[in-house]
């Protein structure tokens, strides 16, 4: 298998020099004409930028490592830091795959950018939380499954990617779901452009249409699903704070800029960026605590990652405001970072999970249980 | 074309984009006043890519959106607050808690001051309720609505202050000296927790199976479950509580069986015999069955209703209802997030109910003395006095813990232990 270019010690440097060299330089590209920074994102994985949480040979088991990672890109472009998240996630699915055929060559090629995929759990994720219901339907057939139904907006996709997706398996008593890879290529899947957004350009971003859509099983991830999504929720939503953390150090970053021209005036502003990088500072250092135990699979710890998920989109939020209001006209113009920052941490605050339902969660899972 | 039926509106379960029949979709080829029965099926959502099959009809679904708000939404009760000059929320005092403890340090707050500003974070309605009433309220025949003194929206404006109810309290951050709630955060001056306790389970009892009874809302819940007939109900655990709500229950007309490892109810309470004795007497001709030296191993679903309950030394039962009350516990989140001495409940000076964090106090149920959780009533309306005097900044009215005379409110016999 490939090697890493990066030790453990050297690899947010190779990552920071990456996302400064030839990702700033397309970050304007990427915002306006959508272009989709593949390049850069194999790069980023050939360093092994969005594998250090994995275990070895593939990573470190280091969550802390991959956040940080997400967030030195994620400083400099949100959109290419959202995508490392996909592939991230996408990789630990890989690696925890009920199927031994997805830990070799699929893995491998993952982890080495030779592949990239996403995730598609933005629905099965808010239907466990029970505010959606299942939208593929799965059926069980001789030596596998088939597959109906439509997924809207999964990114970090194209036509050979592939993403991790959760079908209901129709037909069974009781309720249960089949975790799989889903491949772009497969017979049965169609991949529908998507309006433009505000921002977040360049993700390649496809509804996902399935019909009758085979998945093999040396292709099952997990079956049933529920367990392993015990198991990796947390995980899932902690790798998200990268995006964050990057963000909010841009915002920080393009309040400093203008410091010495502007400070005189930016006094008289709330959010000022020392007071901002203390915050984010702190709150990361929760965030690193917590990517200690990224598997403790209990309600009380995933309580307190849905409240750093929640804090990080809240501040991310404050510091693009705030850096929007210290750079004042320049900072309104079209083609400034900030103006592009502004809408990633709207990014941040409504991706899934979105703030409403971070806390609507934090509230469901702080109720007890009582007879119905 | 029929234009007979009105035109209707079907929503995109993904995205939210509404499919008007009267206007159609025409970028994509739907010429206005096309029923949505007549859309081709390879058809797709406009904005979000999903298919025809995961539209839904408005009506149905907006209906639901506008049925009367569920009374366990999160709401605000705004009153004043003492913003700064951002739009922070900021409160001199914010408390975390509905119960009578969060009540009481109201009460006294606002017998000291109009001026301060408060906000109080709860987990329910934070309606006031007598929680001893509990205990007897089936054999007094008092009405459920009747339990509820006064609603925390009202006790909200009479005391002007701000209620966040059905909101949880999730961390809090001292040194920027900010409580993050399930309704965004909160600045606070002082905080106070009275965030009370919750019922222990044990682990192998499902808690989809078995009642516990620490909550106005929980006993409701019971009550409404146990409906006007006689039923049979097992009570886990005959300390305080499993005594007084078996006693309760017996009185009500209901068959209960009273649980529990000790040979005798009240065992750790009960220390003379006589008692005891007066006790088993009162219960004699009550539908009471106590089974002593006795663990509940396991519950199922019984086939047609209610639940099989294994027990040690081979009982089988079959029950309506099961109630379990072996003890009480607090949740240690709060106190953990903030990095709080805990030792049994958040660790508070015996003197200023301080916890270890500078403007950080506790009281009631949620807080150890010396280890020791005092999980009554008499001693909260001197522990809020203690932590009244220091906020409104009077001079320390020192609390003293000092040993409560324990009144056992099976109102058959009742009992008090010193």
């Amino acid at each position: 298998m490939k090697q890493f270019e990066a030790g453990k010690e050297s690899l947010l440097g190779l990552v920071r020099s990456i996302a400064q060299g030839d990702l700033s330089r397309s970050v304007q590209a990427i915002d306006q004409q959508g272009l989709y920074p593949e390049s850069v994102l194999r790069q980023l994985a050939a360093v092994g930028g969005m594998s250090a949480h994995l275990r070895a040979p593939h990573g470190f088991n280091d969550f802390g490592l991959s956040i940080q990672s997400i967030a030195e890109v994620a400083r400099v472009c949100g959109s290419t830091g959202f995508m490392m998240w996909c592939q991230a996630v996408c990789g630990l699915y890989l690696q925890e795959a009920s199927s031994p055929a997805l830990h070799g060559t699929p893995l491998s090629l993952h982890v080495s950018g030779e592949r990239l995929g996403g995730t598609a759990l933005s629905n099965p994720m808010k239907t466990y939380a029970k505010i959606e219901s299942f939208m593929l339907k799965a059926v069980p057939v001789e030596g596998g499954y088939r597959v109906t139904g439509s997924l809207p907006w999964v990114s970090n996709l194209g036509p050979d990617h592939y993403c991790g997706a959760i079908a209901s398996i129709a037909h069974e008593s009781g309720s249960r779901e089949l975790m799989f890879l889903l491949r772009c290529d497969a017979q049965g899947v169609t991949l529908k452009e998507c309006p433009s957004f505000s921002g977040m350009e360049g993700t390649a971003t496809f509804a996902l249409h399935l019909k009758d859509c085979f998945v093999p099983a040396q292709e099952v991830i997990a079956e049933p699903a529920r367990p392993l999504i015990k198991k990796i929720r947390a995980a899932f939503v902690m790798l998200q704070c990268g995006m964050a953390a990057g963000v909010i150090q841009g915002a920080i970053d393009s309040m400093w800029v203008v410091e010495d021209q502007l400070g005189h005036v930016n006094r008289y502003l709330e959010d000022r960026p020392d007071a901002l990088q203390e915050e984010r500072d702190a709150w990361l250092v929760r965030i690193l605590k917590l990517a200690q135990t990224p598997f403790d699979d209990s309600d009380a710890f995933f309580i307190q990652v849905l409240d750093a998920r929640a804090h990080g989109a809240e501040l991310s939020l404050r510091a693009a405001q705030s850096a929007l209001l210290h750079q004042g006209a320049r900072g309104y113009l079209m083609s400034s970072d900030v103006q592009r920052r502004v809408r990633e941490s709207h990014f941040v605050a409504i991706v899934t999970p979105a703030i409403k339902h971070l806390r609507s969660e934090m509230a469901r899972l702080s109720q007890e249980t009582m007879p119905a | 074309m029929s234009t007979l039926e009105a035109w209707r509106e079907y929503l995109c379960k993904a995205c939210g984009y509404i499919y008007n029949e009267r206007d159609g979709d025409v970028d994509s080829g739907l010429q206005p006043g096309t029923r949505f029965e007549d859309i081709p099926e390879d058809w797709y959502c406009p904005i979000c890519g999903v298919t025809k099959a995961d539209f839904v009809l408005v009506e149905e679904t907006r209906l639901g959106a506008l049925s009367p708000r569920s009374s366990s939404s999160p709401s605000l009760t705004r009153n004043h607050c003492s913003s700064n000059r951002s739009s922070k929320r900021k409160y001199d005092v914010v408390i975390v808690g509905g119960g009578t403890a969060a009540w009481k340090i109201v009460e006294v707050l606002r017998a000291t001051s109009q001026e301060i500003s408060i906000a109080m974070v709860s987990q329910c309605e934070a309606d006031r309720y007598d929680k001893p009433l509990l205990s007897i309220a089936m054999a007094r025949n008092l009405s459920l609505s009747g339990l509820v003194k006064e609603t925390g929206a009202a006790a909200a404006l009479r005391f002007e202050l701000t209620l966040l109810s059905n909101t949880t309290a999730i961390s809090i951050d001292p040194s920027h000296q900010v409580l993050r709630t399930t309704l965004g955060s909160i600045h606070y001056q002082h905080l106070v927790i009275a965030q009370g306790a919750q019922s222990v389970l044990p682990t192998h009892l499902p808690a989809e199976y078995c009642w516990r009874i620490n909550h106005l809302n929980q006993y409701v819940g019971f009550r409404v479950a146990l409906g006007s007939s006689p039923r049979r109900v097992l009570v886990i655990g005959a300390g305080l509580i499993g005594s007084e709500l078996t006693n309760d229950l017996a009185l009500a007309g209901h068959d209960v069986i009273l649980v529990d490892i000790a040979p005798s109810p009240l065992a750790r309470l009960l220390t003379q015999t006589e008692q005891l004795d007066a006790l088993l007497k009162a219960w004699e001709p009550l539908p009471i069955e106590f089974l002593g030296q006795t663990e509940v191993l396991g519950v199922k679903r019984a086939s047609v209703k209610g639940y099989d309950v294994l027990l040690s030394h081979d009982l089988c039962l079959t029950i309506d209802e099961i109630v379990v009350a072996t003890g009480l516990k607090t949740c240690d989140r709060l106190a953990n997030s903030a990095a709080l001495a805990w030792d049994n409940g958040i660790v508070v000076d015996p003197t200023t109910l301080v916890t270890s964090a500078m403007g950080i106090y506790a009281l009631g149920d949620c807080i150890s003395i010396a280890g020791e959780t005092s999980r009554f009533i008499e001693p909260i309306a001197r522990q809020a006095r203690t932590i009244s005097s220091q906020i409104a900044g009077e001079g320390l009215i020192p609390y003293q813990s000092q040993p409560v005379p324990i009144r056992i409110k099976t109102t058959s016999m009742p009992l008090t232990v010193k």
